[in-house]
């Protein structure tokens, strides 16, 4: 509560114990990362750096060359958002810049009756806030247990986290929604919630697994003796320690809830709203306006681009492959 | 039984933590997928059937299997090939690292349908299209993308290796980061060039990280649905594909889409073997 968390965050590693280096290649880019001590084994090549030399143009070519590979689809979303239809979805040779700018497309998409934008947005919104604030709740208790459970033991529970994550969606999603039929919560925001967070729970699980190895142990221990019930000590002491990590980890539930769309199509009611990315398939697939679509991808598209600026450095390799050790 | 709970408790209460996510994947992940294998066993009327199998073998299922796993095939070497080229860049220091790192993470953020879409513009099977406009430059016909299964299954290729190539990245800039520098030296002194050095140092540096991530790709890659049904429909055919259309003009019936989902899930299940027996070597 009172002071700054140390940062704890950040040297967490492996979600199973062994934690590496801090890794991610925005933290020790060109500013430098953490200073190497004297001896370390860890000395930056330093005769790499800042040399125009033939090889440095080659890797300035090779970086232009992919940059402009991973951008050009985003800039095309919003080229095709603000250009009039007849340069874009209406053309037979689009032109790569836009001859000229509207909103029009914007407004007619927003505008449409048939796919209506706020009640779309307010059901993305709310099924994602639901998928968030659950990855939190349940990803507490889970981490922390993950965290104090013997190696042999934590491997075998993360590794069926993991199997959860490659299980298909669309094979989950039908079942599911034969029995969301029967009880009657079919097209609701909870239904829908409860199975994207299959997608959002491991990666949130993983995430504050190495938040929670980073604290030190004697953290609870000391609150323990103190006096603190096991609950207490986790809640009282230990999560406002993670509070950083927290955030990442409702933003990436978020983020995964608000693209998520094999879920949200399967168990989509036709007699109520659907998602964002919802609308923006079927209007893409011969069952809408393609002009709703391409409002509602740039709306879509905007939040996201930002929180994965924003989340760069809690995309943990160690957390992506489930621990995986070298 | 009084002194097991003593003696492990330790455990016990720790994995009390942990049951709440257990009770939710097992009741939401798994008793689904075994509703679905039972429900491609069965008839509308519930009795024991092969029919739905026969049925979907009928359609052409052999040909979907081999669809999806051509594109499986291609989608990873795509990623693997751009993802080690990216993260041996990022594993240098320059100027401007920062940046191209964030710039080769951003598609992360983009939904998958938005992904879709925006390559169907870049390749359509109109012979309109971004691809087109930039071939036209260099005097190039327009091309018919999606008028033969190769080509088309190209196109999806690229458009999934532009969408997920970041996660291979983040994984194999992690692997990187465990590989010990002063190897490059000793192989630098040694006279080793560039390409020895990948080839005698990184790799197997990465392996486990490698193997990790195509297991993770593999397997998400046979799930591929949306970004693919946006671009080619369902030409060539993918049982994911199929799956979807068989279950949307089923009317609820859950049974022929199911015999699909179970032949999906088969093939899922043999990357989840893996990466078990792989953890319990390890271990």
């Amino acid at each position: 509560m009172s002071s700054p968390p140390p940062n704890p965050d950040r040297s967490a590693g492996s979600a199973l114990a062994e934690p590496t280096a801090p890794s991610l290649p925005s933290e020790d880019g060109a500013t430098g990362g953490p200073t190497p001590v004297a001896g370390d084994t860890a000395t930056p090549p330093v005769y790499h750096a800042r040399r125009f030399t033939l090889s440095n143009v080659g890797l300035y070519g090779a970086i232009a060359v992919i940059s402009l590979f991973f951008l050009f689809p985003i800039y095309l979303i919003f080229l095709i958002g603000f250009t009039p239809e007849e340069y874009t979805l209406f053309s037979g040779r689009p032109p790569i810049l836009p001859p000229q700018l509207t909103w029009s497309n914007l407004q007619a998409g927003l505008s449409a009756t048939n796919a209506p934008f706020l009640p779309s947005m307010y059901l993305s919104l709310e099924v994602a806030f639901f998928v968030g604030a659950l990855a939190i709740v349940i990803g507490i208790p889970t981490a922390y247990g993950l965290s104090r459970l013997g190696s042999r033991l934590a491997y075998s529970l993360t590794t069926v986290l993991f199997v959860v994550n490659m299980l298909p969606s669309i094979t989950i999603a039908i079942p599911i929604s034969v029995q969301f039929i029967e009880v009657g919560l079919y097209g609701s925001p909870i239904s829908i919630g409860l199975t994207q967070e299959l997608l959002a729970l491991p990666v949130t699980v993983f995430l504050l697994v190495g938040a929670f190895q980073g604290l030190p142990r004697d953290l609870e221990n000391q609150a323990r003796v103190d006096g603190a019930g096991r609950l207490h000590a986790i809640y009282g002491n230990l999560v406002p320690l993670i509070r950083p990590a927290l955030a990442a980890a409702f933003l990436l539930a978020w983020m995964l809830s608000w693209d998520e769309s094999t879920f949200a199509l399967i168990l989509y009611n036709p007699a109520s709203s659907a998602t964002l990315p919802v609308n923006i398939f079927l209007a893409f697939t011969g069952r809408g306006n393609p002009v709703v679509g391409v409002a509602f991808s740039c709306i879509a598209t905007i939040p996201v681009i930002i929180l994965t600026v924003f989340l760069q450095k809690y995309l943990k390799g160690e957390d992506l492959a489930a621990g995986v050790r070298g | 039984m009084a002194s097991f709970f003593a003696r492990h408790q330790d455990q016990l209460i720790p994995l009390l933590f942990v049951l709440p996510a257990l009770v939710y994947v097992g009741y939401f992940a798994f008793y689904p997928t075994f509703e679905t294998i039972k429900y491609s066993f069965q008839t509308p009327i519930l009795s024991f059937t092969f029919y739905n199998y026969q049925a979907n073998v009928q359609s052409g299922l052999y040909s979907w299997i081999a669809n999806t796993l051509w594109l499986t095939a291609g989608a990873l070497s795509l990623q693997f090939g751009l993802a080690l080229g990216v993260a041996s860049i990022l594993n240098r220091t320059f100027r401007g690292k920062t940046v191209f790192a964030t710039i080769a993470i951003l598609p992360i953020g983009i939904a998958t349908v938005v992904a879709g879409f925006t390559f169907n513009q870049i390749f359509p099977g109109t012979g309109a299209g971004y691809a087109n406009s930039i071939l036209g430059w260099f005097g190039i016909a327009p091309v018919y993308w999606l008028t033969h299964p190769w080509l088309a299954i190209l196109v999806v290729i690229i458009a999934d290796s532009w969408k997920n190539t970041s996660l291979v990245i983040i994984i194999l800039v992690a692997g990187y980061a465990t590989i010990p520098r002063t190897l490059y030296h000793a192989a630098a002194i040694d006279g080793a060039g560039p390409l020895r050095q990948f080839v005698h140092v990184t790799l197997p540096g990465l392996r486990g990280f490698i193997v990790m991530a195509l297991l993770i790709r593999g397997a998400q890659e046979v799930n591929i649905f949306q970004l693919a049904y946006i671009m080619i429909s369902s030409y060539p055919q993918l049982l994911t594909v199929q799956i979807y259309l068989l279950w949307e003009s089923s009317g609820g019936y859950p049974y022929l889409a199911s015999a699909v989902s179970t032949v999906l899930l088969a093939i899922v299940t043999v990357f989840i073997v893996i990466v078990i027996l792989l953890g319990g070597r390890k271990t």
